[in-house]
């Protein structure tokens, strides 16, 4: 291992200071001259005919500028899979929460006064709220009737076998193949059945989802925007307003938070098209309440399992049923949550004979999004209870039934992709031998002990893109151009200190340059845990071109080959005469224009799946072209106390390792792994998104409970440890692991709690009710 | 009917005219132009918004700002020292890695500072019950533990 001095050294975050003196530029921090407040008015009903809208009360409130409803916006669809969302309802409303009309005013007293007013007849339509019913081929409501009409988002155009003629509300049906699972199930000693649910959740970003749109003088758009992916955003956009991609900009300030939430395109086109209407800035601000409706949730889960085992505890066979239930939109992520899921059962076991079909299904209720995992956390929450169930069927120790069938480096995973940088059974020994220590704690008769483990994975998608630019000056420094969106994860400091590494300088000489589509250059964005792998790879690149450059210069003003040009620790100097050493900044100044660029492109070919069977070509598996461009590995150990008179369910510990491939930074891994760990708690004990008829009965932090620093457990009591296994092509080693510190803690709870009180809840989140009715259905008495 | 109030901020007297429904975090973010405070629920559960009053803690999301006429009202803007030094705390914050998307933590350092002023030598149960009130998505709180609990001595010999 090459010796390093930045990388791998947990250097302060460069955004650290900005954010403890509130200095930091949120979306919500920014206004402008002139500007405009929206507010939407939004369906009550789950679904509805649209009769009449009528604004005349409404436009006639002091201060309003403008209303608009679905006919006065562009037509065009938008979503990631099946371009399936207006930007104002059209005729039809789907969910409760759906747009129906935006208004644009002085203040945002009048707009709300004026949202009072509008006045909408609506014919309700009958609603359907459960996925199984929606996802048959008799469903009792179509939810989209023009479905297949709808246009594909251009990266399935080409494999386009997403939805299917005889189920009208699946928007997305991801299949995978591999042997022959029924045969597989044949040859099993045993053979275990399983239905598994998970909670609608809320990504709970504590910054409200804002857009800002300046209208500019040449009938262009400028827009701020909470979410992330500014570049394939802005891309939608101009798509949507039939604008030149040059006529729309997106600024990235700080995003408070996004975990999932923020990869989609949300309602920003609202805000523009207010915009473009009024001709002024506008200023869109969500509720905490428009939150829980419009900026998310993670998407309610329904997994079936059907394991095959033998009785050496071989995994031969498993069959996945996973039912998706998204809301009357796919809004931008459902369709792709129900591919991506299929990878949390990829990534970790080798199993010969496998079968899964993911659907991502239509219902009336409120619309739902990708949320951190993208899926991962879900499916693993029902293959790790699953392992716990079959290791005690087959008498065999939970840890030792894993490590027996767990993926190693160069085998085929069922996709046929060939596994590399796998340091599963790494976080598996590490959390293993924790939990095995004993701790004291001080319970009361009534509470019950028990402990858990889990093992899980997290892949980055591919393919992606990711382009980066330094510029060394003079008289600037070194400034870092990359368009990976600041969301809390630190990629600005990973990037740095990459850039840093590079240079051989100080992390506090390099600059981040403000995230902006007009001088970034291109990059998918924040999400997949995707920047350090992939946006890291393109400031590397970067930095490689400028160091070749520079290189070049020096060997000019040296009047050397450039061969015999050291860049070392900042400087540039002639092999054999060190002292003439001169500041790389200095050795810029004599470029024209004083200005060395240096541009990275980090590009991966990857190996697309066939859409009937999932698999991979094997001849490009084999040249090392993946699926995806990496998995993070992770495993989780818990140990928790279940009070048998309440049901209610504390944990008492809780440790994680994980695999990222090289920590670039340890202190920003921790931040990560803990956060995940807290998530964890949260989506396993406490969280869940209550709907009655499609209405939403806790869109507040009031009535949805996410954990406190009261349900965390005490700082002696958490563990955090790496297992990382470089991977290949990522910058160091290193590969994203943001989501994988969340995945597998709701089935680590639920392992623990079945070890505490000998009752498996299948249903997340794991509450009091569950647990205590659980309790008393057990024949057997704590 | 609008009236015109002193606030007296971050160690300045102020005049503003407001109107009575608004909240001192609409005063202090749209008025005053202080955006250090943030605005996370407008319903008092997440303190991404507190402020102190008077030396408290408050969620000025749910304060209304002529309520607070005449009153010492400190920010996340008012927290340096007179030579621009950072505020224990802040140093705390940025040394223990307790920031993160950093958008709850300007409330946080505010409910801290209010904590170490009423607990001199809180331990870490005192700081976990204290600052309950202040939601963070993305940290599970560890480090905020960490950097109050550091920021406890040096706190003390600053005052």
């Amino acid at each position: 291992m090459p010796e390093f001095s930045v990388v791998g050294k947990s250097i302060i975050r460069v955004d650290a200071l900005e954010k403890v003196t509130g200095k930091a530029v949120f979306c919500s921090d920014i206004k402008l001259p002139g500007m405009l407040h929206a507010k939407v008015l939004r369906s009550p009903y789950p679904h509805a005919k649209i009769v009449s809208i009528d604004t005349t009360k409404a436009n006639q409130v002091p201060g309003v500028k403008c209303i608009l409803t679905g006919k006065d916006v562009p037509e065009k669809r938008y979503g990631s899979t099946v371009r399936d969302a207006t930007i104002i309802a059209r005729d039809v409303v789907r969910a409760v929460g759906e747009a129906v009309a935006a208004v644009a005013a002085e203040s945002v007293e009048a707009a709300d006064k004026a949202l009072g007013l509008i006045d909408v007849k609506y014919e309700q339509l009958p609603p359907m709220f459960d996925p199984e019913e929606a996802v048959g081929t008799k469903p009792p409501v179509t939810i989209h009737p023009d479905l297949f009409n709808y246009e594909l988002a251009s990266s399935f155009f080409k494999t386009g076998k997403l939805l299917e003629f005889d189920r009208p509300n699946v928007m997305m049906h991801f299949k995978i193949r591999r042997g022959e699972v029924v045969k597989g199930f044949e040859i099993s000693d045993l053979v275990v059945e399983n239905k598994f649910t998970t909670a609608r959740a809320q990504q709970c970003p504590l910054e409200l989802q804002v857009s800002i749109v300046q209208p500019e003088a040449d009938g262009s758009l400028t827009l701020w925007m909470s979410s992330t992916m500014m570049h394939p955003a802005r891309m939608d956009f101009s798509r949507l307003f039939d604008l030149p991609l040059s006529k729309v900009r997106v600024g990235q300030p700080y995003v408070g938070g996004s975990f999932g939430r923020s990869a989609s395109r949300g309602e920003h086109p609202i805000t523009m098209a207010l915009a473009l209407k009024t001709g002024r800035p506008v200023k869109h601000v969500y509720t905490r309440e428009e939150m829980f409706y419009r900026a998310g949730n993670r998407i309610p889960f329904t997994v079936y399992i059907k394991d095959g085992i033998k009785k050496d505890g071989t995994l031969v066979a498993r069959e996945l049923k996973i039912i998706l239930g998204g809301g009357g939109i796919g809004e931008f992520t459902v369709g792709l949550v129900a591919k991506n899921c299929a990878f949390a059962a990829v990534g970790t076991y080798r199993i010969t004979n496998f079968k899964l079909d993911s659907y991502g299904v239509y219902t009336n209720n409120p619309v739902a999004a990708g949320f951190r995992g993208f899926g991962s956390g879900e499916v693993t929450f029902a293959i790790e209870s699953q392992m716990d169930i079959v290791a005690e069927k087959l008498g065999m120790d939970p840890v030792e039934f894993r490590r027996k069938n767990i993926l190693r480096e160069g085998e085929p995973n069922v996709t046929g992709e060939i596994t590399h940088s796998t340091g599963g059974a790494g976080c598996l020994n590490k959390v293993s031998e924790w939990i095995k220590s004993d701790e004291k704690f001080s319970l009361d008769g009534a509470w019950r002990r028990g402990k858990g483990i889990a093992l899980a994975n997290k892949y980055t998608l591919a393919p992606s893109t990711a382009s980066a630019r330094v510029e060394v000056t003079k008289e600037e420094g070194i400034v870092i151009y990359h368009g990976a969106e600041e969301v809390g994860q630190g990629c600005d400091t990973i990037m740095a200190q990459i850039v840093a590494e590079e240079f051989g300088v100080q992390v506090d000489e390099v600059r981040t340059a403000p995230k902006d589509t007009l001088h970034t250059p291109f990059d998918s964005g924040a999400y997949s845990s995707r920047q350090t792998y992939w946006s890291g790879n393109a400031v590397r690149l970067a930095c490689v071109d400028a160091k070749e450059k520079i290189l070049d210069k020096a060997g000019e003003i040296f009047g050397v080959h450039r061969d015999e040009v050291e860049l070392k620790e900042g400087f540039v100097y002639p092999k054999r005469v060190p002292d003439k050493k001169i500041r790389i900044a200095e050795a810029c100044d004599s470029f024209i224009g004083g200005r060395i660029v240096g541009n990275g492109n980090f590009v991966q070919e990857f190996a697309a799946e066939d859409p009937e069977t999932g698999q991979i070509d094997p001849e490009l598996a084999a040249e090392g072209k993946r699926l995806n461009s990496s998995y993070a590995h992770t495993a989780k150990g818990v140990e928790v106390a279940v009070n048998i008179e309440t049901g209610e369910v504390k944990v008492l510990r809780c440790a994680t390792a994980n695999d990222m491939g090289f920590p670039i930074n340890p202190k920003i891994c921790e931040q990560q792994a803990e956060g995940g760990l807290g998530m964890g708690i949260g989506l396993g004990i406490y969280e869940e998104v209550l709907l009655k008829e499609g209405v939403i009965m806790n869109p507040n932090f009031t009535d949805y409970r996410m954990p406190t620093f009261c349900e965390f457990p005490e700082l002696d009591k958490v563990k955090i440890m790496f297992a990382p296994v470089p991977h290949k092509d990522g910058p160091y080693g290193a590969k994203g692991f943001s989501e994988a510190a969340m995945v597998g803690m709701e089935a680590a709870i639920a392992n623990a709690v079945y070890s505490a009180v000998g009752v498996r809840i299948k249903d997340l989140p794991i509450t009091a009710e569950k647990v205590l009715k659980a309790i008393k259905g057990s024949k057997e008495i704590y | 009917m609008s009236q015109l109030i002193k606030l007296k901020i971050n160690g300045v007297t102020k005049e503003v005219l407001i109107e009575p429904w608004w909240s001192l975090a609409y005063v202090l973010r749209e008025v005053l132009n202080l955006s250090g405070t943030k605005v996370g629920c407008e319903s008092g559960n997440c303190g991404a918004c507190i402020v102190q009053l008077e030396g408290k803690a408050v969620n000025s999301c749910l304060l209304l700002a002529v309520k607070c006429k005449g009153k010492e009202i400190t920010t996340i803007e008012g927290l340096k020292g007179k030579d621009g030094e950072l505020h224990p705390l802040q140093k705390a914050f940025i040394e223990h890695f307790a920031v993160q998307c950093g958008y709850c933590t300007p409330g946080m350092i505010m409910a801290a500072k209010a904590l170490l002023e009423e607990i001199p030598h809180p331990d870490e149960e005192d700081v976990r019950r204290e600052l309950s009130g202040n939601l963070c998505r993305c940290t599970g709180y560890v480090k905020i533990v960490e950097a109050v609990l550091a920021a406890r001595e040096a706190t003390k010999t600053r005052s």
